[in-house]
């Protein structure tokens, strides 16, 4: 560039008014802020919300107590004991602890886990005033939604 | 016939009222019109839930400002930390008594003026009062017995003064022009010509404008008291109402500059091409709506400055204005003091 | 009122900080004599904690490293440990990993961007490089789930294939960015303020660079070319075409624009490997309980940051005997006190937005 253009751009401001226009033009743009929680952005299918256990479609559950998911977490975030019933195929478990303070999110044991049983859910609605409810028992597990943001509240402690 | 009671008594306390109002209001706008505007320009919306569009959110800050604890330093100068934000509102506040709001109008036999005081010497009481608010800086920065403080003091009275020159150099030019130190009369004046004044002085106004920021310690001038700099400047060790003082006189000066910059250079209270018979139903908008418009452009363009640009290092402001600003502004001086003395 | 020599706390607290960092400085009448950082606020104990986790374990907690970075640090250990055990990653998990491992660095470099400039006092440039840097993170959102602390790159390869939808995703969000980057170069190159700012400041010379162990972009702004992914090419970065930007001032500004320029050569990185992407696997088939034998291995990798080395010392067992992580920003913090030096205060945190330091990475 010419030493006259570079002394006509410093005079006449030139870089000044280039970044003013910029942001003039972003005042004029389309905000990107969504007002939560009045208009909630659903996550993604495989966002990595809070590990919960599954059922199959005629309403078993799907989990066979085979400690996979409790060798593949570095953590320390599960406690498992299976038992197998008289006459049933798979073990069941009679005692599945798993800790929400514990968790990292890494996703390991939703990868091992032979029977898909342990899944992320899309729920990231996690937050609570009492360590106590982040200490999960077998059948709260199971717990979605409405009944697991009443189980967080902490208006019924395990 | 206007009974003296209220003519000489009513309605200059009236007045007084609103000279401290004013401002006030100015300034709880400004707050809100701040953050929604830095707001959009980056791309998000900004306060909105206290009351309507957040317009509630200033008068919240308020509440919140007066409910903190008042903390004064063992070791720290008592009458003078007190006294700081005290002189800072003062001064500013003073200065807009010599203000005109716009033209006088007529209620019956009455003419009410829209300012509190009228001088001959309007603007350099103007200039002048302002510039006291220089020794609460001082004061607030080594009445906190901390370095940091006395630091961002030092600069912020080294930037205030320095700047003062190049703007009493413009003002000179406008002088100059309007033969006049009045105010009322600069406006009437640039009605009688039909132009206003930034557009025959325009390096006067850019060089105004420009030292006008960095007198109210705006962006990017604002190093003495930016949050990400070392040195938080001179109101660091002041808490709740005393804080909310500091910060209420910095947007009531940046009102008072926005003033003086419209009243100087944009025609007060006049209607855009004033001796222009093709615009003339300009006029049936009142003198006054004109000017908060005016201002309220002037408001915008601090707040759009401060949302674009970095912020200029300490000595880089100090070299602008010595090297460039001062040169400038005596050159622009000869040159108008030479054009009108030849025409 | 004269100044002897002040000593200045740059608190751990500190709004420009990136981090816990603290900085003892010794100032003369605003002129900077001596610097020293003091770290390990955020040291978690990183290494020692992975000597008792298995590989596979140790991934997911890489993330938290280079925090603003996740999928470089993941990259990083992921080749020593292939490296160590002798695992070959099918072509086109190679490739998939250069478009995360693209993707990221422009995730961290715009980041930094906004972090640079409101460091310095563009406050809108911060929202812009943040709200491009989110449409990256959606894409890993819809990838794995997760947009800060990804585990995205697994030993053997990456979780998940990419299907034509979630290349295209990745194509329009690309097609989006040159325009923001536009707008930031526009309020940042030519003004005035910034070029006052960061011309001249934090100048450090090629040699003491590389006699500081300076990486990164910081290096090249030196107008040293030495760029990993160039000069030891790792994950098939050799297929691909792109130039290394350089510098020469080796100033704050010569590492903006080495940044900004390497953002651009990233977009076209992509592009090339989404354009070509080769069929067949995209994960090796690794062990359910990888035991690896004897043996040590150290790999560096160009992370956005700098140059980033995993040494690890196996065992025979399925944990490592030793992980030792050679952090880039560690390394370029060390330089900070050279570079300071004769500058004034006010610059010290200028020049350390230059350096691009994380405090995850640093203190581990």
């Amino acid at each position: 560039m010419s030493a006259l253009k570079r002394l006509f751009r410093k005079i006449f401001l030139v870089d000044i008014l280039t970044g003013l226009a910029v942001t003039l033009r972003y005042y004029f743009s389309k905000k990107v802020t969504v007002p939560y929680p009045e208009k909630v952005l659903p996550p993604p299918e495989r966002f990595r919300g809070i590990l919960r256990l599954y059922r199959n479609d005629r309403g078993e559950p799907l989990c066979i107590a085979c400690k996979a998911c409790q060798r593949a977490c570095g953590q320390g975030c599960f406690d498992i004991e299976g038992k197998r019933e008289e006459g049933a195929k798979t073990l069941r478990p009679v005692k599945f602890d798993w800790r929400l303070d514990r968790c990292s999110f890494c996703g390991l044991c939703v990868e091992v886990c032979p029977t898909a049983a342990i899944r992320f859910s899309r729920e990231f609605r996690l937050s609570t005033l009492d360590r106590g409810e982040l200490a999960f028992s077998h059948e709260e597990m199971y717990l979605e939604g409405e009944a697991l943001q009443h189980r967080l509240c902490g208006a019924c402690r395990p | 016939m206007m009974s003296p009671f209220l003519a000489d008594g009513l309605i200059p306390l009236a007045k007084i009222l609103a000279v401290i109002l004013y401002p006030m209001l100015m300034v709880i706008v400004m707050i809100w019109l701040e953050r929604r505007i830095v707001a959009w320009i980056q791309g998000r919306i900004g306060p909105n839930r206290v009351g309507f569009q957040g317009i509630l959110q200033p008068f919240a800050d308020a509440v919140k400002l007066f409910f903190k604890e008042d903390i004064v330093q063992r070791r720290a100068d008592r009458f003078l930390f007190n006294i700081s934000p005290v002189l800072v509102m003062f001064s500013t506040l003073l200065a807009f008594c010599f203000l005109p709001l716009g033209e006088p109008f007529r209620i019956g036999d009455y003419t009410l003026t829209l300012w509190v005081a009228r001088s001959p010497v309007g603007l350099l009481l103007v200039l002048g009062l302002s510039s006291i608010s220089v020794f609460g800086v001082i004061f607030g920065g080594w009445a906190s017995n901390s370095k940091y403080p006395l630091l961002g003091a030092l600069r912020s009275v080294v930037q205030v003064l320095s700047y003062e020159i190049p703007v009493g150099l413009t003002v000179l030019t406008v002088v100059f022009l309007a033969r006049s130190m009045d105010l009322v009369r600069i406006v009437e004046r640039q009605q009688e010509s039909g132009v206003w004044y930034g557009f025959l002085l325009p390096v006067s106004f850019l060089v105004f404008w420009i030292s006008a920021i960095a007198e109210t310690n705006r962006a990017p001038f604002d190093l003495p008291e930016a949050e990400s700099e070392l040195v938080a400047g001179y109101h660091t060790e002041y808490s709740g109402m005393k804080f909310a003082f500091f910060y209420m006189a910095e947007y009531a000066h940046m009102v008072l500059a926005s003033s003086l910059v419209v009243i100087l250079f944009f025609g007060g209270w006049l209607p855009p091409f004033p001796g222009v018979k093709a615009f003339a139903f300009f006029g049936a908008v009142p003198g006054f709506v004109w000017y908060l418009v005016k201002i309220m452009f002037f408001l915008y363009l601090y707040v759009w400055i401060r949302a674009t640009f970095p912020r200029y290092r300490f000595d880089s402001l100090i070299r602008l204005v010595w090297k460039w600003l001062i040169p400038l502004s005596l050159v622009n001086l000869l040159v108008v003091a030479g054009l009108r003395f030849l025409l | 009122m004269a100044f002897k020599e002040i000593a200045l706390n740059m608190g751990p607290q500190h709004p420009s900080t990136h981090g816990v960092l603290r900085l003892k400085l010794a100032v003369d009448n605003e002129v900077v004599i001596s610097l020293e950082p003091v770290l390990g606020y955020l040291h978690r104990g990183m290494e020692k904690l992975w000597e008792n986790l298995t590989y596979t374990q140790i991934v997911p907690l890489t993330d938290r490293l280079d925090y603003l970075a996740a999928l470089s640090n993941n990259l990083g250990f992921v080749l020593a440990v292939e490296k160590l055990a002798g695992i070959e990653v099918p072509k086109r998990g190679q490739v998939l990993r250069v478009v995360l491992a693209e993707l990221q660095r422009l995730a961290s470099h715009l980041a930094w961007v906004g972090f640079q400039a409101n460091d310095i006092g563009a406050m809108s440039v911060l929202l812009y490089g943040f709200e491009a840097r989110e449409r990256i993170l959606d894409l890993f959102e819809e990838y794995v789930g997760a947009r800060l602390t990804v585990h995205g790159i697994r030993i053997g390869g990456v979780p998940r294939d990419f299907d034509p939808a979630f290349v295209r995703k990745i194509e329009r969000t690309l097609d989006g960015l040159p325009a923001k980057l536009r707008d930031i170069e526009l309020l940042l190159n030519e003004n005035r303020i910034w070029k006052e700012r960061t011309q001249g400041v934090g100048v450090i010379t090629a040699a003491e660079a590389v006699d500081f162990g300076l990486t990164g972009p910081p290096l090249r702004a030196t107008g040293t070319r030495w760029d990993i992914r160039k000069d030891v090419p790792y994950s098939s970065y050799e297929d691909f075409e792109f130039d290394v930007p350089l510098g020469s001032a080796g100033d704050v500004y010569d590492r903006y624009l080495v940044r900004m320029e390497e953002m651009r050569q990233s977009l076209g990185i992509v592009r090339q490997a989404l354009a070509r992407l080769p069929d067949g696997d995209f994960t090796a088939k690794v062990p359910r309980i990888l035991r690896i034998p004897p043996a040590e291995v150290f790999h560096t990798i160009e992370a956005p940051k700098g140059e980033l080395g995993f040494y690890i010392r196996s065992n025979g067992t399925d944990k490592p005997e030793r992980v030792k992580m050679k952090s880039p920003s560690f390394i370029n913090l060390m330089s900070l006190a050279h570079m300071s030096r004769g500058n004034l205060f006010s610059d010290v945190i200028g020049i350390l937005g230059s350096l691009d330091i994380v405090l995850g990475e640093i203190d581990k």
